[in-house]
C-alpha cells in the first residue's frame, strides 16, 4: 500500500541532487499592527515562524494544521501576495525577493493560486472568458483570437463547456466555480500552483470531482502543488508528502504514508487520531487522543517547543529549547521526545472527566488525554 | 398466526418518541416555489441518536427548523415557508398544536444547537446571562438560582472556572468554547430531544472530536433523543445509531449505522461513500465521484430526484427512474438482487 510514487522518488532525487523547485529557508512573517497616534498598539502576530521546506518538481506537498496556524500566510508568501519579514523563498534556485522586472514577471506567471472560496474569489461582473483570459491578456503574447481559443480549450480541460465562455460566475454551482478558478490558474502554464483549501467549501461528491481533476492536470501539465487543507483524508489522497504546521512552525514532514502510519510528533499523532473514519467498526476501535485546551495565540508563542503547552510528554527541555526538524529526507520531525511505534500504549491515563480538564488558560497543567 | 405482524406491532409497541411523516416544506420565492423538504419520513426513539445526512441544500436544516416549530405560520421565523405532513412528539402532533404549546416545548422539551454559535448568541449579553434567561423562560425561581444553574451547565460542558467565565461575552471565547456554551444553553432545561445542526462543521478536527464526545456524554447522561445533522460520513460512523440519507428533501434510505455502511442500498449512498476519502483507504487510488451537480429544487423531479446523476438507471426497465417516485425505502427502482450485485463490493475499494 505504501508504494513510492514517481513524484516521491523524483522529490527525493532532486533533494539529493540539489535544487528542488521551491525551497523555503527560515521563512518568517510577522504582522505588526502599527496602531495610530492614539490607538493602542496591538501585539505582533507571528503567523509564520522560521519555516524550512522544499517542494520537488511534479510533487504535491500537503500542508495541514489547525485554523490560524499560518497555512494561508505561508501560501501567500510563496505566491508573493505577501512580503516575508525575514527568510528566503528560492524558486528554481533564485531568491524571489531579489528578482526585478522581467524575471519577476516570469516567476509570477510560474506560481499561481487557487483559493478556498469559489464565491468570493471570482469577480461577479466579469464573464468566465474574461476571468480565465485576463492573465493571457496581460502576458501580451497572444492575439485576442488565440486567447479566446485557448480559454475555450482550458474550460474543456477543467470539465466545463466552451459555451460557458460568456456566462457569469453567479450562474455556476460551487464546484463549477472552483473549476473556473482552476482554469484561471492554469492559463499561464504555471510550474507551481498554491491550492489554498480548494475543496473545503465543496460538497463531498463535488470535492471528489475536483480532487480527481487536480490529479489529472498534474499528470498532464507536470504541475507541482502546495495543497493547503485541514482535511487530512483529502491530503492523504492527493499528496506525495505532507507537512504539519503548528503555530507558524513546521513540526513534521513525511513522504508517502509514513506520517500517517508512524507519526513522530505527538501533535501529528493527536491530529490524526481526531479524524473520524467512515466505517463504524474501525471508528469504534480507533485510538483517540483528545487534545486539551485551545491553541495558544500567535501573538504569544510559547517558548521552546510551541506545542509544549498541550503536549502530554512535555518536560523542562521542551519548555526552554526549541526543537529542530530532524530525521531523513522522507521523514522529519521537530520534537525532543518523538513517538516511536512502541509508544502506541497511552503514556498518560485518560482523565476521569473532561469537564475537569484545564484548558490553555493554565498551560502549566494541561495534558493530553488518551483512550 | 392469527394476527398480522403489522397489527401486533401497532398494538403492543408504544408510539415512537418522534415520528415525522410525509413532511413537506415549500418556500415561495420570486422564481417560484422551492420544495426544500419533499415527503420526508423518519422515526426516533428515546436515548438514540439519528444522523440526518445529505449534501448542501438537501433540506437538513429546514427539516430541523420544521421540527422545532420555527416554520409554523404563527412563528416569526416562518417567512415564506409552507409546511405539511405530520410531526408527532410523544404522540402529540406539532404542526397543528396551538402556538402556546409549541412555545412551552421549545427550549424545554426540545432544543437545538446551531452550526454557527456566534450568530446564535447575543453579542451584548454575558453567556451566563443568556443561559440563565433560557432557564428562566421555563422555570420559576430566583434570578440567583438561574445564574447558579448557568454556571453548573458551563462547568458540565467543560468550560474551566465556570463561575467567572459566566460573566464573559461570546467574543471572549474561542470557536470550540462558544460551541460548548451553545450546548450548555441547549441542555439547561434537560431537553428530551436535542437537535444539533452541523455542530462541528466550522471547527478543527481536534475540537470536533471534543465536541462530539461531549454531545455523546451529555446525551447518555440525560437519556435524551438526539438528531445530529451532518454531511460528514466519518462523523456519522462514530456518533449516531441510525442514519437517514437525504437527497433533494427526500429520504433515500434509512438504516442502523452499521448496516448502512456494511450494505448501503441506494446508489446515492454508494456515491457518497465512493467520494469520501479515508485515512485508512487506498492511497493515490482515484476517488469515485458522483457525476453532475445537485438538483434544482424549483423543478422537483417527477421520478427519482437522483436519477439525472445515477449511473444505474439503465438497469431499470422502461423509464421508471425518470417518471415514477419510488414508493418504498430504499427509494430506488433497482431490483434488490440487482442492488446486491451492483453495490461496490468493499468500502475500501470504493474509496
Ligand atoms: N493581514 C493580517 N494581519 C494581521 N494578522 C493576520 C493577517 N493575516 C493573517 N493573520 C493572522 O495570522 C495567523 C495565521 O493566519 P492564516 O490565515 O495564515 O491561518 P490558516 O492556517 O490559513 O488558518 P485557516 O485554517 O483558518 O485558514 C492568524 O492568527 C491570523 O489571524
Ligand atoms: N427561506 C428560504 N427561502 C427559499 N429557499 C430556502 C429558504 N430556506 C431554505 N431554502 C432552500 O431549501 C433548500 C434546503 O435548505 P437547507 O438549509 O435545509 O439545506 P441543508 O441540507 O441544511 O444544507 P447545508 O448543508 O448547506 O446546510 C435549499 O435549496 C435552500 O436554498
Ligand atoms: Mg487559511
Ligand atoms: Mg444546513
Amino acid at each position: 500500500m505504501t508504494g513510492i510514487t514517481t513524484a516521491e522518488a523524483s522529490a527525493e532525487a532532486t533533494a539529493a541532487e540539489g535544487e528542488p523547485l521551491l525551497r523555503l529557508e527560515g521563512l518568517t512573517k510577522v504582522f505588526a499592527t502599527r496602531g495610530g497616534l492614539l490607538a493602542p498598539r496591538r501585539p505582533a502576530v507571528h503567523a509564520v515562524n522560521g519555516v524550512d521546506l522544499t517542494l520537488g518538481r511534479g510533487e504535491t506537498l500537503g500542508l495541514v494544521g489547525e485554523s490560524g496556524c499560518g497555512k494561508s500566510t505561508l501560501g501567500r508568501l510563496i505566491a508573493r501576495l505577501e512580503d516575508p519579514t525575514s527568510g528566503r523563498i528560492l524558486f528554481e534556485g533564485r531568491d524571489l525577493a531579489s528578482l526585478r522586472g522581467r524575471e519577476l514577471r516570469t516567476v509570477r506567471r510560474d506560481i499561481q493560486v487557487i483559493f478556498q472560496d469559489p464565491y468570493s474569489s471570482l469577480n461577479p461582473r466579469q464573464t468566465v472568458g474574461r476571468i480565465v483570459g485576463t492573465g493571457l491578456q496581460l502576458a501580451g503574447k497572444l492575439t485576442d483570437r488565440q486567447i479566446r481559443d485557448e480559454v475555450m480549450h482550458l474550460l474543456e480541460v477543467v470539465g466545463l463547456r466552451p459555451d460557458h465562455y460568456n456566462r457569469y460566475p453567479s450562474e455556476f454551482s460551487g464546484g463549477q466555480r472552483q473549476r473556473i478558478g482552476i482554469a484561471r490558474a492554469l492559463a499561464l502554464r504555471p510550474k507551481l500552483i498554491v491550492c489554498d483549501e480548494p475543496v473545503s467549501a465543496l460538497d463531498v461528491s463535488i470535492q471528489a470531482q475536483v480532487v480527481n481533476l487536480l490529479m489529472d492536470l498534474q499528470q498532464e501539465f507536470g504541475l507541482s502543488y502546495l495543497f493547503i487543507a485541514h482535511d487530512l483524508s483529502v491530503v492523504r489522497q492527493l499528496c506525495d508528502r505532507v507537512a504539519v504546521m503548528y503555530l507558524g512552525s513546521i513540526v513534521e514532514t513525511g513522504a508517502g504514508d509514513e506520517l500517517y502510519t508512524a507519526p513522530r510528533h505527538p501533535y501529528t499523532r493527536a491530529l490524526l487520531s481526531a479524524v473520524p473514519l467512515p466505517d463504524p467498526p474501525a471508528e469504534r476501535a480507533r485510538e483517540r487522543i483528545t487534545l486539551v485546551g485551545d491553541v495558544p495565540s500567535p501573538t504569544d508563542i510559547p517558548s521552546g517547543c510551541p506545542f509544549h503547552t498541550r503536549c502530554w510528554k512535555a518536560d523542562d527541555r521542551c519548555r526552554t529549547e526549541r526543537p529542530v526538524l530532524e530525521g531523513t529526507a522522507r521523514h522529519l520531525a521537530a520534537c525532543h521526545h518523538p513517538e516511536s511505534p512502541a509508544d502506541s500504549a497511552p503514556s498518560v491515563p485518560r482523565q476521569a472527566d473532561s469537564s475537569t480538564a484545564s484548558p490553555a488558560e493554565s498551560p502549566a497543567d494541561t495534558e493530553g488525554t488518551h483512550s | 398466526m392469527s394476527l398480522s405482524p403489522e397489527l401486533s406491532l401497532r398494538k403492543d409497541d408504544p408510539e415512537p418518541f418522534l415520528q415525522v411523516t410525509d413532511l413537506a416544506v415549500d418556500f415561495a420565492t420570486a422564481d417560484g416555489s422551492v420544495r426544500a423538504v419533499d415527503g420526508l419520513n423518519f422515526t426516533l426513539e428515546r436515548g438514540r441518536t439519528l444522523g440526518l445526512v445529505g449534501e448542501s441544500g438537501s433540506g437538513k436544516s429546514v427539516t430541523s427548523l420544521a421540527v422545532m416549530g420555527l416554520l409554523r405560520p404563527d412563528s416569526t421565523t416562518a417567512g415564506n415557508a409552507r409546511t405539511s405532513g405530520e410531526i408527532r412528539l410523544n404522540g402529540e402532533e406539532l404542526l397543528s398544536a396551538p402556538a402556546r404549546r409549541i412555545r412551552e416545548l421549545r427550549g424545554r422539551t426540545m432544543s437545538m444547537i446551531f452550526q454557527d454559535p456566534l450568530s446564535a448568541l447575543h453579542p451584548y449579553y454575558s453567556v451566563g446571562a443568556q443561559i440563565a434567561e433560557a432557564y428562566r423562560v421555563h422555570h420559576k425561581g430566583s434570578r440567583k438560582a438561574a445564574k447558579e444553574r448557568a454556571a453548573e451547565l458551563l462547568g458540565r460542558v467543560g468550560i474551566p472556572r465556570p463561575r467567572e467565565r459566566a460573566d464573559d461575552f461570546p467574543h471572549q471565547f474561542s470557536g470550540g468554547m462558544r460551541q460548548r456554551v451553545m450546548i450548555a444553553m441547549a441542555l439547561v432545561n434537560d431537553p428530551e430531544l436535542l437537535i444539533a445542526d452541523e455542530p462541528t462543521t466550522a471547527l478543527d478536527v481536534t475540537v470536533q472530536a471534543q465536541i462530539l464526545e461531549l454531545i455523546a456524554d451529555v446525551q447518555q447522561e440525560f437519556g435524551s433523543a438526539a438528531i445530529l445533522i451532518t454531511h460528514d460520513l466519518g462523523v456519522v460512523a462514530g456518533t449516531v445509531d441510525d442514519v437517514v440519507i437525504m437527497y433533494a428533501g427526500r429520504t433515500m434510505e434509512t438504516a442502523p449505522v452499521d448496516r448502512l455502511f456494511a450494505a448501503p442500498q441506494h446508489p446515492y449512498t454508494w456515491g457518497l461513500l465512493g467520494s469520501t476519502p479515508r485515512l485508512d483507504g487506498d492511497r493515490r487510488k482515484r476517488l469515485a465521484p458522483i457525476p453532475g451537480s445537485p438538483p434544482n429544487l424549483l423543478e422537483p423531479a417527477a421520478g427519482c430526484p437522483f436519477a439525472p446523476r445515477c449511473v444505474f438507471t439503465d438497469r431499470v426497465e422502461g423509464d421508471a427512474c425518470a417518471t415514477d417516485r419510488p414508493a418504498a425505502l430504499p427509494a430506488c427502482h433497482l431490483a434488490p438482487d440487482d442492488r446486491d450485485a451492483l453495490r461496490p463490493s468493499s468500502r475500501k475499494a470504493a474509496s
